[in-house]
């Protein structure tokens, strides 16, 4: 079906180079994950340069029971540095209702607390601050209300290291056990290497096939619109040139990925020390370069058909639209990954390639289903790349009105005549 | 098999139909080395297709193509240069980067394509425009540029498919002294056009082609004298000598122009007699059948042919 001449590699140079220079290709390669970091580190930023602040609550504990500490020093989580942010509480006791609420009219204090009669019962606690000040729950004041009233409950009633329990009940370690028997501990970042990474890169994948395949298309219907296909294929056969096209932006497509896999490399191992597992990303891999061979084939043949850039790019919308759909359905996968569905979409062409690096995040694939993902994907590639080259023969020189559907599927039966 | 290495191409009765509609209808022609070949015919008459069966860009439904000797293969692509009728270049790519990439499509290695890229562009005085982008050259130039992307890999054929068109008459002179060394450097050009003066001057020989069907084929002095018309046209030395055809009986009718006339003697004239006649009265330059032009041959055929 494809041979790999010189002229083929000629085509593949030609448009591996013209596709770097590229604006929308550095951009995506470049600039695009900088932004993203830059997006998702904001608000880390944000709230490391603004100062915890302390807080002086009032409280009246009409039940009595409770025993509220002078002050307690509060850790608040941060998502910038390793270190926690820390700020105090001061509590001021109060007889009176109106004597609280004229403090906190006046500024002295943030809000204040009331402990009802009934709390032993229902639990409930009220809690006043003024209307100008920002409506989001104070986590950490509830927090440390909770502390107070597990003290103050079981104080003198059970030993400390019961009360610290019930105050913090859980801390669970992950330990994964290996096939010869040996564990070892699962942290966060071998969590996000076994869960998160094969998630990112089935986005990365999909967002990489989409702007490479795209480059396909944009390119095909160009050279169809200013003609100059015409003086290509009088010195090349439609398959060297298909074969070139897909070669060029294939591996453009590849630098790509390998940018934006050094780029998570350089960053997670600054946050976090993720080992990258090599059998996901060999099937990451495989899945990227079948992929990409499956929509590209796809986005030519569809080029060389339309008319006009403009019309190539309705028509791509509709296949881009179901190869997107595995993200739709993302949640869906990640929470069911062994139902039917979830199956489906990571056998069928069209989303397995994204479907199928989602599942693996999120459940053990059996080897058998990853085996028929990929045989169908390769057994697809090849009946795409075939009609793409027959459309491209049959179209590429018919310009004006886009053939009927009835004419195209005449000519992909008529073979390569 | 020695006439097919005699030609650089050679049809042999081939058709191609696209959608049931028969565009090239069992044509068969041959194409001499070193000659300029006229393709000529109407709109839609299948010059286009013909050229891309040639190019081998689609495939003949029957017949054979031979060309420089051999079946039509995709290998001989490289020994074929090509102007389509549709102009088309990289508009966003540096010019040299674009011949040197279409050069390099025609088999020519890179270091030689540059070389070949550069000394064109010397010729024609626009090296300097060299990492220009194509689409800040003015019109002309990307005409210029166009040829030369058709000739870069020094090929042994050349098509060209209208290349007279939308060019000032001081570009169609350029476009018509480029053809015609190309033909004394040997090389054989296949030359698609409307233009019947340009075809009649430049071409060798011809093929006219109507509604995908063979309607005239051979040397273009042969298919005029064919067709000459009852009429001799004579060319004296001074003007006043125009006179003395109304001097001579056995005329029907004279048109006049400059120092030559065209006359139309009447039925059983003796044509040696009146040239004798002609000879002695006055001082003659020429003296032949008048032939009609291609252009008159042109819309006669297609009149014809719209009556049958």
């Amino acid at each position: 079906m494809i041979n790999f001449p010189g002229k083929t590699f000629i085509v593949a140079r030609h448009e591996f180079v013209k596709t770097i220079k590229r604006k929308e290709f550095l951009f995506m390669t470049f600039l695009f994950p900088l932004l993203l970091t830059g997006i998702s580190l904001l608000p880390a930023i944000f709230s490391d340069m603004t100062p915890a602040e302390d807080q002086k609550i009032g409280y009246i504990d009409v039940t009595g029971a409770l025993e509220f500490p002078q002050s307690v020093r509060s850790e608040g989580l941060s998502l910038g540095s390793s270190e926690a942010r820390t700020s105090v509480m001061e509590f001021v006791m109060y007889r009176e209702t109106s004597d609280a609420r004229q403090s906190l009219q006046a500024g002295r204090i943030s809000s204040y607390v009331i402990i009802p009669g009934d709390f032993l019962e229902t639990g409930t606690i009220e809690l006043y601050s003024l209307e100008k000040e920002a409506p989001v729950p104070n986590i950490e004041l509830s927090a440390e209300l909770s502390d107070i009233v597990i003290t103050s409950l079981l104080k003198d009633k059970v030993d400390e290291p019961i009360i610290n329990r019930v105050r913090d009940p859980v801390n669970i370690k992950f330990y994964n056990i290996g096939e010869s028997g040996e564990f070892s501990e699962q942290g966060i970042a071998e969590i996000f290497a076994s869960f998160g990474l094969p998630i990112l890169t089935a986005f990365l994948l999909l967002f990489s096939i989409f702007s490479s395949s795209g480059f396909l298309l944009r390119g095909v219907a160009e050279e169809k619109e200013n003609r100059i296909i015409e003086i290509l294929l009088s010195s090349a056969t439609p398959s060297e040139i298909l074969t070139g096209k897909i070669l060029g932006l294939g591996t453009v497509g590849l630098l790509q990925i390998v940018v934006w896999f050094a780029a998570i490399a350089l960053g997670s191992g600054y946050a976090l020390p993720v080992k990258i597992d090599p059998v996901t990303l060999f099937l990451a891999l495989i899945y990227f370069v079948l992929g990409f061979l499956f929509f590209a084939s796809m986005m030519a043949g569809i080029g060389a058909v339309t008319s006009s850039l403009q019309e190539s790019q309705q028509i791509a919308g509709i296949f881009t639209f179901a190869a997107a759909s595995p993200l739709i359905f993302m949640q869906l996968i990640l929470t069911d990954p062994d139902s039917s569905f979830s199956v489906f979409l990571s056998l069928f062409p069209l989303t397995s390639p994204v479907a199928m690096l989602a599942r693996m995040g999120a459940s053990s694939v059996p080897d058998y289903q990853i085996l028929a993902s990929i045989s169908i994907l390769f057994v697809s590639v090849h009946g795409v790349i075939l009609l793409s080259s027959r459309l491209f023969r049959a179209y590429l020189l018919m310009y004006g009105k886009r053939p009927g559907l009835r004419e195209i599927l005449k000519n992909l039966r008529a073979g390569s005549r | 098999m020695y006439l097919i290495w005699m030609h650089t191409v050679e049809f042999q009765s081939v058709s191609k139909s696209f959608s049931e509609k028969d565009i090239i209808q069992d044509i068969s022609f041959s194409v001499r080395q070193g000659e300029i070949f006229g393709l000529l015919g109407p709109n839609g008459a299948g010059k286009t297709t013909l050229i891309r069966l040639l190019l081998d860009i689609i495939r003949p439904d029957t017949g054979e193509i031979h060309v420089f000797g051999g079946l039509l293969s995709p290998a001989v692509k490289d020994r074929i240069g090509y102007l389509p009728e549709e102009r088309g270049l990289y508009r966003k790519t540096g010019l040299l980067d674009m011949l040197v990439y279409l050069a390099q499509l025609k088999g020519i290695p890179k270091k030689q394509a540059n070389l070949n890229a550069e000394s064109l562009l010397k010729s024609l005085d626009l090296y300097q425009y060299k990492n220009k982008k194509v689409e800040e050259l003015s019109k002309g130039m990307q005409q210029q540029i166009q040829f030369l992307s058709a000739i870069i890999h020094e090929p042994e054929l050349i098509i060209l498919d209208e290349p007279f068109s939308g060019l000032d008459p001081v570009s169609t002179k350029a476009v018509k002294a480029r053809i015609l060394e190309l033909r004394a450097a040997g090389k054989t050009v296949i030359l698609s056009t409307h233009m019947m003066e340009q075809a009649q001057t430049l071409c060798n020989r011809i093929l006219m082609l109507n509604k995908g069907r063979r309607v005239l084929y051979g040397p273009v002095d042969d298919i005029r004298r064919e067709r000459g018309k009852n009429s001799l046209v004579v060319e004296f030395a001074e003007k006043e000598d125009l006179n003395v055809i109304r001097e001579i009986s056995g005329i029907k009718k004279v048109i006049e122009s400059g120092k030559s006339v065209e006359i139309f003697p009447e039925e059983g004239i003796n044509i040696q007699t009146l040239l004798e006649e002609l000879v002695r009265r006055a001082n003659l330059l020429r003296f032949e059948q008048a032939l009609p032009s291609l252009n008159e041959i042109f819309i006669e055929t297609l009149e014809s042919a719209a009556n049958d």
